[in-house]
């Protein structure tokens, strides 16, 4: 082969090229990332698009859970209270079935009896943000005066049950409805309290200590679901947990598919930098160089 | 041998240097012409004289003036060139296409993922009519990606269709002055004489066609024949053959031949084959992905959303309306409603049930429709291929534009002008040049003195 006659087509083709390092290279320092569109690695841009949207979920299930959280503390709490009405009720209760307790004296017993199942009945209503924290699915107040019941409420709620989605394979109940927890038969808190109330009025001793007894069964009953709150309340708080150090692990995951460290990058950078001075300095120095520079005028 | 007859030859290695130095300053000129090809002087000796049983030399004559040209080497570059352009009409349509797949910022990805946390939202509050707005606004920004993305794609295929036309008519002026050049060289071999020039603008002229489209160039007698890679003719002898262009049913643009033929599928390689490979592949198969994406993500949802109840305790009823048919969906998806409470998030009626909206947000990782991936998957995939065929057409043009460069510089090896050569032939030539002129003033001052001698003085 004979010698290249002329060099200008390589060392501009190489001034390009070199030009090119410089600018990949300056983005990747600017950007931090390797990965600027899909074409610069199409495996890693689609990863992305996964990684991302599992992060935005990451996201949002720990609002979920955060707001899910903060709605059980709430009802805990309403459960701790009501768990204290009813040992104060049958305080109340074994003090009425006393014998030698007078008729007004059960009276006044039997008003402070009806002034803890209206505090039951407002605790039951209590709304959460607007959402009525035990009624079921239904919004609005979850129990209302009602003449006609026999605990004198009526339960305006349903029995359905909120899953909230705190994880990809995670649902934690959300709420109990009014109806499990306040008048289940058998251990209805309401029914136990209106039922003492009534027989302070006008029933025997005996009547007075059964409706005690009943209360206590509600007491029990209430204790247990309180048990239901506190479980989630656990099972959230160690899914915050686990969503925390996910995000951190799935960020470690973002880093390392697209992401460049600024050393690597701006060790890059100086390296591009150095080439193109290289053959820049190169260029001028070839492209000067011909024989009618040594040749007289 | 006389005086005069070694004047004779004297005068002409003068007008030998002198056409040297003609050549020589023609390739001067031209080291920066594309496409030409170095000259070279071939000289050759005179035919001896006889004389007196001794053999003298008669000087020097111009054999003749011949192009330096590697025919092999030429195809070649004309294949590379055409294999290069090819790849850059790819890569410069393909990466407009990518920019409508950002890897930050809103991108359809990004517009599916906040949809579907949106829905998850409202697992936690399902009441809550700003989460339900949240989720309108996000299906509302879902539906704009689908038909922004769906007019980029489809939009180039316009300016690619007017690239072919251009690009056709380029091919006809090409062919029809290659056609030209074909019978002047003919005509030209006919007087006996070197065509260098003209076979260099013909060179130069198969280069500028090899860009625009794949052809395939045989030396006749007629010179030269050009078809397309195909076998197309394009040129034969003095005649040319002009292709034409039609529009089709979709209104893209076909190329017919001489004889009317489609030959679109036939064209590969060059500008032309690049843009249509982009135009009749890359486009529609990308389109045909965003569609099914866009035709099962709203139906799998419209389905969803008819198992629970809305806000008011309704029948959940379609959130998008989508065609019937998978091409056309993404640019024809739109909301059925702007409607907060008609998201089916109950599975009961009451307002407060968030039953269905598992249902609703679990598409974000389920399969939409038997056999296809769920949304983010099918996401995911666009990206990959979008990303896959620009970088493929980009590694392509990298790669063959350094087998280009070293095949030019081959070139440039065997054709090119050296500056440094051509000063060093034209200090050869001036000298050879001032020793003749010399020997021609000798022989004058010779004359001079034999002139003298007769005349005594």
């Amino acid at each position: 082969m004979r010698f290249v006659a002329n060099i200008s087509n390589d060392v501009i083709a190489n001034i390009e090229n070199s030009d090119t390092s410089v600018e990949t290279a300056l983005q990747e320092v600017s950007t931090g990332q390797k990965v600027n569109q899909p074409s610069d690695d199409p495996a890693a841009a689609a990863a992305m698009v996964e990684l991302q949207a599992q992060g935005a979920n990451i996201d949002q299930y720990t609002s979920n859970t955060e707001s899910v959280l903060s709605q059980a503390q709430d009802a805990d709490s309403v459960l701790t209270s009501v768990v204290s009405l009813l040992n104060q009720a049958i305080t109340l209760g074994t003090e009425g079935a006393n014998t030698y307790e007078a008729a007004s004296d059960r009276d006044s017993i039997a008003s402070q009896v009806s002034g803890l199942l209206s505090s039951v009945v407002s605790l039951a209503n209590t709304t959460y943000q607007g959402i009525s924290l035990f009624g079921g699915t239904v919004n609005g107040t979850a129990f209302t005066a009602d003449s006609s019941s026999s605990t004198g409420y009526t339960y305006n709620g349903n029995s359905s049950v909120n899953t909230v989605q705190v994880g990809a394979s995670l649902s934690v109940q959300a709420n109990i409805p009014g109806d499990t927890l306040f008048t289940a038969s058998g251990s209805s808190v309401l029914g136990a309290l209106s039922d003492l109330a009534t027989a302070l009025k006008t029933g025997t001793s005996a009547q007075i200590g059964s409706a005690t007894t009943e209360i206590t069964t509600a007491l029990n009953y209430v204790s247990d679901q309180h048990a239901v709150y506190g479980n989630t309340i656990n099972q959230l708080q160690s899914q915050e947990t686990y969503l925390a150090s996910d995000t951190v692990s799935l960020s470690t995951t973002e880093t390392s598919l697209i992401g460049i460290d600024t050393a690597t990058a701006a060790e890059d950078l100086t390296q591009a930098e150095t080439d193109n001075n290289a053959v820049l300095s190169a260029s001028a120095k070839v492209l000067q160089n011909t024989l009618l520079t040594y040749l007289p005028n | 041998m006389s005086l005069v007859s070694t004047l004779s030859s004297a005068t002409e290695a003068l007008m030998a240097q002198e056409e040297a130095l003609s050549v020589t300053n023609d390739n001067i000129s031209n080291a920066n012409t594309a496409g030409y090809a170095r000259e070279i002087v071939n000289f050759d000796e005179e035919a001896p004289t006889e004389e007196n049983g001794v053999s003298l030399g008669n000087g020097v004559t111009v054999e003749s003036v011949t192009s330096v040209q590697d025919e092999l080497l030429n195809m070649r570059i004309q294949q590379q060139t055409s294999d290069q352009s090819s790849a850059t009409a790819q890569v410069n349509a393909l990466d407009t296409l990518q920019t409508l797949f950002p890897s930050s910022g809103t991108s359809l990805s990004s517009a599916l993922s906040s949809f579907f946390t949106g829905l998850t939202a409202l697992s936690s509050n399902p009441d809550s009519s700003a989460d339900r707005e949240t989720v309108i606004s996000d299906a509302q920004t879902l539906v704009n990606q689908f038909n922004s993305i769906s007019a980029g794609l489809s939009g180039p295929t316009s300016s690619l269709n007017t690239t072919v036309q251009t690009d056709v008519t380029s091919i006809n002026q090409l062919t029809a002055q290659a056609a030209s050049l074909n019978s002047q060289i003919v005509a030209q071999n006919a007087t006996g004489q070197t065509s260098g020039t003209l076979t260099d603008q013909l060179n130069q002229i198969e280069n500028q066609l090899s860009e625009l489209t794949n052809i395939s160039v045989t030396h006749t007698s007629e010179g030269d024949s050009i078809t397309t890679g195909s076998g197309t003719p394009l040129v034969l002898g003095g005649q040319s053959f002009n292709l034409s262009t039609d529009t089709d049913s979709s209104g893209n643009t076909q190329v017919l031949d001489s004889g009317g033929a489609n030959i679109t599928s036939d064209i590969s390689s060059g500008d032309l084959g690049g843009t249509l490979q982009v135009r009749d592949t890359d486009i529609p198969s990308l389109l045909s992905s965003i569609d099914t994406l866009a035709n099962q993500f709203a139906t799998a949802f419209n389905a969803a959303q008819a198992k629970g109840y809305d806000a008011t305790g309704a029948a959940g009823t379609a959130l998008f309306t989508v065609s019937s048919t998978v091409a056309g969906s993404a640019a024809s998806i739109s909301l059925t409603t702007t409607d907060p409470n008609a998201i089916a998030a109950s599975s009961d009626g009451t307002s407060g049930s968030n039953g269905n909206v598992t249902n609703l947000a679990s598409l974000e990782s389920t399969a939409l429709a038997t056999g296809s991936g769920s949304a983010t998957d099918q996401a995911a995939n666009i990206t990959y291929q979008v990303g896959e065929l620009a970088s493929t057409a980009s590694a392509n043009s990298t790669a063959i534009a350094t087998s280009l460069t070293s095949l030019t510089d081959e070139q440039s090896s065997v054709s090119g002008v050296s500056i440094d050569e051509e000063s060093a032939n034209l200090i050869r030539y001036q000298q050879a040049y001032e020793a003749a002129a010399k020997v021609v003033t000798t022989i004058e001052s010779l004359f001079d003195t034999t002139i003298g001698m007769i005349s005594g003085t």
